[in-house]
């Protein structure tokens, strides 16, 4: 189970965000650009250090005090890939791996290479691919490791349509499979709406509803809100 | 249009040629090479000894430098832009200082009336010995390399390692896997920089360490007392210990990043 309570003070506002997702459960974290959900991720993470709160995953404290980055089960895509461009596309999926895990760890990673579409680049260095595939490797490399959380920060973002459509089902299917607890953050409400049954709302760092999905179409709490699930 | 062609034909060649005679201009002093001197005279010009001093105890000082100076690189590019600019203050005093002050500032602070009393209680003493000259391109050196080690660093985003973290990866971990293999040709202009700065040190050295005798202080002392034929040899082993392992790294360096743009 994650539980966290998230407090930072922005440039123009105060985050206070609270989090609570049973295991093996996925929630969006869902808004306006500019509302904070991507810090509040990067806190739960820890590459971002909240000023007051706590982070809570499976019964340990992440936050206070910080727990090494080395120490998390969790797998964080962010919104940039963050691909090792030193190494090949292969060393960047197996790079959470440990030596004892590699071995067992080959049926799962064969699934992620064909699955993610790696194939054609799985022996290319990584600073020769394109960004769309950049993603993917990057979610081979976090699903890599079974991570007991995953957080995604807009995880489709610049991929093809055809290609999130596909990564939307698999994603889906994993989370089910693996049972990992998954926080993702989107402005998009129908790609969270494809991961998540549930959503959180933020604005100016502040939770304004926290409800399922129907329940957010049928009754948005704030104009804004409304507007942002109204269609195009 | 062809008279617009025409005048960018001899434009870009304008600036091509200005650009040759700029580079003649600059390597020009290697012209001195080759300039009738007499038989130059290699028996009792102390070339090998000096060589071999300048080489082996520049090595030990880079050693030292290193072990030093990356952690200390490691920590000012990961320090708060505050802290940093007070380290950076720091590191450029040892830049800036000029080397015959330098020298004196080191005899000083090393000799009878500072830390000298203390070393020599354990037989180290810091006149006109391999200490001196060690401790002295120490000196002369570390704030190139921590500077350049630190700009290297820069190079490297926090981001990345912050992921390699979260995938498991303990600091050393993903200083080794990480952020060396990108930043390595940085760290190792960064050496180079400080490799040459103190293998040419004289100003500095002169005062600390006469003896025992560097490349820069034989060729000073070959010319006072034989003229040119006995420094030329010096100075054929000077360049060529010199020169070639900063132009590599900057060589690459460049080729590295034009590569990448």
């Amino acid at each position: 189970m994650l539980d966290a309570h998230v407090v930072k003070q922005r440039a123009h506002f105060r985050i206070d965000c609270r989090v609570t997702i049973d295991s093996g459960e996925s929630c969006g974290l869902f808004g306006a650009s500019g509302s904070g959900k991507s810090t509040t991720l990067a806190c739960i993470a820890g590459t971002e250090i909240a000023d007051d709160g706590y982070v809570r995953l499976g019964g340990e404290t992440l936050f206070p005090p910080q727990r090494p980055l080395h120490e998390r089960s969790i797998g964080y895509l962010t919104q940039d890939a963050n691909i090792f461009p030193h190494l090949r596309v292969s060393e960047n999926v197996r790079f959470g791996l440990t030596n004892g895990a590699r071995s067992e760890s080959d049926a799962w990673i064969a699934q992620l290479r064909e699955r993610l579409q790696l194939v054609s680049i799985w022996n290319q260095p990584a600073h020769a691919i394109s960004g769309g595939q950049a993603r993917r490797v990057a979610l081979a490399r976090m699903l890599a490791r079974k991570p007991a959380l995953v957080l995604l920060d807009e995880p489709f973002t610049g991929l093809d349509r055809h290609l999130v459509r596909e990564l939307l089902s698999t994603l889906v299917s994993w989370q089910r499979e693996l049972r990992f607890t998954m926080l993702v953050v989107d402005h998009e409400a129908e790609i969270l709406e494809r991961l998540c049954d549930r959503a959180i709302v933020l604005e100016e760092g502040q939770v304004v509803q926290d409800a399922r999905w129907e329940a957010l179409h049928a009754d948005p709490a704030t104009p804004l809100l409304a507007q942002l699930l109204a269609p195009l | 249009m062809r008279l617009l062609g025409l005048s960018h034909f001899l434009k870009g060649n304008l600036a091509r040629a200005g650009a040759l005679f700029f580079g003649i201009v600059v390597l020009y002093p290697l012209a001195g090479l080759f300039v009738p001197v007499g038989l130059w005279r290699w028996e009792g010009s102390g070339t090998l000894d000096a060589a071999r001093v300048s080489i082996s105890l520049t090595a030990l000082a880079m050693l030292i430098v290193v072990l030093l100076g990356t952690p200390m690189a490691l920590y000012v590019a990961r320090s708060s832009p505050r802290e940093r600019l007070w380290w950076q203050a720091v590191l450029l005093v040892s830049v800036l200082l000029p080397p015959l002050a330098l020298g004196i500032l080191i005899s000083l602070a090393f000799g009878q009336h500072g830390l000298g009393l203390f070393l020599e209680q354990f037989g180290f003493s810091m006149t006109n010995t391999p200490l001196a000259f060690v401790v002295t391109q120490f000196y002369v050196s570390i704030g190139y390399y921590v500077l350049g080690s630190i700009a290297a660093l820069d190079a490297v985003p926090r981001p990345l390692e912050l992921q390699a973290a979260l995938l498991g990866h303990t600091p050393s971990s993903v200083f080794w896997r990480i952020t060396f293999p990108i930043a390595r040709l940085g760290f190792a202009v960064a050496l180079s920089l400080a490799w040459v700065r103190a293998l040419t040190e004289f100003g500095a050295v002169v005062i600390t360490a006469y003896y025992p005798a560097g490349l820069p202080v034989a060729i000073w002392t070959n010319l006072e007392n034989f003229g040119l034929p006995a420094v030329m040899p010096l100075l054929i082993v000077f360049l060529v210990t010199a020169l070639p392992l900063p132009w590599l790294a900057h060589l690459l360096a460049q080729r590295r990043s034009t590569q990448r743009a």
